[in-house]
């Protein structure tokens, strides 16, 4: 992965942006690729991405669908969705206490 | 990488994943490869892919296990053993090749010219052995390397261009064609009989005839067949003590033909300097002698016109003879002392001085020419004793009449050389390898 947003960390983990890339509805590979890039800057390689979804997929956080040609479309299972909902939980609070904290040390 | 070998690199790598992963993802996978720009980055995300899975026990289809582990070690063995004894030897050899034949990581040492062609052969390495290459020098600010190939130096080539002759590591004269520049090609070696070291070579300036001075003798060989050489004739040229005394130097033999090619010119690491008269070289006989100079000779060239010699002297004295009479050569001119008037570019620290002194050895490395038109002779000199951190040379200008007299000259100071300077022929350029420089550079001369 390389792109604009190389010091996400955490934030930037492939899993992440993978099921978050899926939220919005089931895509295929290159597709997920594009939109991980458009949402978030990072440049996932396709090495990247296919260890990526058979992790997802072994944990049944997502799932294949039925390949249309070659390409083979994956969307969030519900055990995906409430691990993407409590992650984007603990990042919002970590982003509360973050802008929280920089407030007061700045005004201060 | 090129996006082509990135792409087949990509495609491969996915065929090294395990077969159940490759029975699971290939075909997506790909798809993907179809539409994504492939570079590098791709590839190797897909060698980290290849690696991790199957180090993941998720994908691998058989547990591993001693025997197994046995097994892969043995085939391993099988395969890389041929492969390590022919590749040890080759890699073994390429190695020693690239340490023994440095080509261009060594300064220039000898460079030849065939100025009607734009091909110019230069040598680099040890004297006794030596890597030559190839050059395109139609335009000299951007040369174009050709070729490389283990010839040895010093080096000669034929005005046509098309024929080599270097000195081999045994001291013998090779015969190379190089008809195509791209692909010099081994013709013959010459045997000078006895197994004497060669020092010198020089073509005459029609090619028939190949001039190679060994330390007592200069045998003179017909080149109208490069490849089946005929030996014309046989020179007695010894080396003789310099006048007043000393011991009989090393031989250090230098050739030059004139430019009609009616004359040779030939030094015996000496004072003198021996000119012979080559019109019929089955014939060839002795002219004339340039001697009592009381120095040894380090270059010497003709004028364009032939009528001039100019002789440039270990202790940098520069004499210019008139062969208006080629059997009474009469000195014209006499300059002394260049290294002590060198000069160096302002601000740059002037050197400690060394004392000049017969039993001071590598004083100075002298090119000399003269300019097309014949009106000027240029001296370009390294100072040996400060070229070990400076590489400034002077170059020497004087004006010269027709009768050979020299006017007052002009000095300038170049950072050019830190070896041997060439002077390449028409364009008033100077050739060297700068210090701390592995390539040679080409410097208009001012």
């Amino acid at each position: 992965m390389h792109g604009a947003f190389d010091g996400l960390g955490r934030f930037a983990e492939p899993w992440l942006l993978v099921l978050t890339s899926l939220a919005d509805g089931p895509k295929h590979g290159y597709a997920i690729m594009t939109d991980v890039a458009a949402f978030s800057g990072v440049r996932m390689e396709p090495g990247t991405l296919y260890g990526a979804l058979s992790r997802l997929e072994r944990r049944g956080w997502i799932r294949p669908l039925d390949t249309a040609e070659r390409r083979r479309p994956y969307e969030i299972t519900a055990a995906g969705q409430e691990i993407l909902a409590g992650q984007v939980k603990a990042m919002q609070q970590i982003v509360q206490v973050a802008r929280l904290r920089t407030a007061t040390a700045w005004s201060a | 990488m090129r996006p082509g070998l990135a792409g087949r690199l990509s495609r491969f790598l996915v065929g090294c994943h395990p077969r159940r992963w490759r029975e699971r993802y290939r075909e997506e996978m790909l798809d993907v490869l179809d539409q994504h720009h492939l570079t590098a980055r791709t590839a190797a995300s897909l060698a980290v892919s290849t690696v991790s899975t199957h180090l993941d026990p998720a994908w691998r289809t058989e547990r591993l296990s001693l025997p197994r582990l046995r097994r892969a070690a043995l085939i391993s063995a099988v395969v890389a053993a041929p492969l390590a004894l022919i590749l040890g030897p080759v890699g073994y050899g390429m190695w020693q090749d690239s340490y023994w034949h440095p080509a261009a990581d060594e300064p220039l040492e000898t460079a030849a010219f065939a100025p009607h062609t734009g091909i110019m052969v230069t040598a680099f390495g040890e004297a006794i052995d030596g890597t030559d290459v190839m050059w395109d020098v139609t335009d000299l600010s951007r040369p174009r390397r050709l070729s490389q190939f283990e010839g040895g130096q010093p080096v000669a080539l034929s005005p046509d261009g098309r024929t080599v002759a270097t000195i081999t590591y045994s001291g013998q004269a090779a015969i190379w064609n190089v008809t195509d520049p791209r692909r010099p090609v081994e013709l013959t070696t010459l045997s000078n009989g006895d197994g004497s070291q060669l020092e010198e070579l020089a073509f005459s300036p029609d090619g028939q005839i190949l001039a190679a001075a060994h330390y007592d003798r200069i045998f003179l060989w017909d080149m109208a067949s490069p490849a089946r050489p005929r030996l014309l004739g046989t020179l007695d040229a010894p080396a003789t003590a310099p006048e007043g005394g000393g011991p009989i130097p090393f031989s250090q033999q230098d050739l030059a033909f004139s430019p009609d090619g009616a004359i040779l010119a030939s030094t015996t690491g000496t004072d003198q300097v021996t000119l012979w008269n080559v019109t019929n070289p089955a014939h060839a006989r002795r002219l004339a002698a340039i001697g009592g100079l009381g120095d040894f000779i380090q270059a010497f060239t003709f004028s364009p016109r032939g009528n001039l010699l100019a002789a440039v002297t270990y202790h940098s004295t520069v004499l210019v003879y008139s062969l208006a009479d080629p059997a009474r050569p009469a000195r014209t001119a006499t300059v002394r002392g260049l290294l002590t008037r060198a000069v160096f570019p302002s601000g740059l620290p002037r050197p400690s001085e060394t004392p000049l002194c017969a039993a001071c050895s590598g004083l100075g490395n002298y090119a000399v020419a003269f300019a097309p038109d014949g009106h000027t002779l240029t001296v370009v000199v390294d100072r040996a004793e400060m070229s070990a951190n400076s590489g400034r040379d002077t170059i020497f200008d004087w004006p010269v009449t027709g009768s050979g007299a020299l006017g007052s000259g002009t000095v300038a100071a170049r950072d050019v050389a830190d070896f041997q300077p060439v002077i390449a022929p028409g364009d008033r350029t100077v050739l060297g390898s700068p210090p701390g420089s592995h390539a040679w550079h080409a410097w208009p001369l001012p």
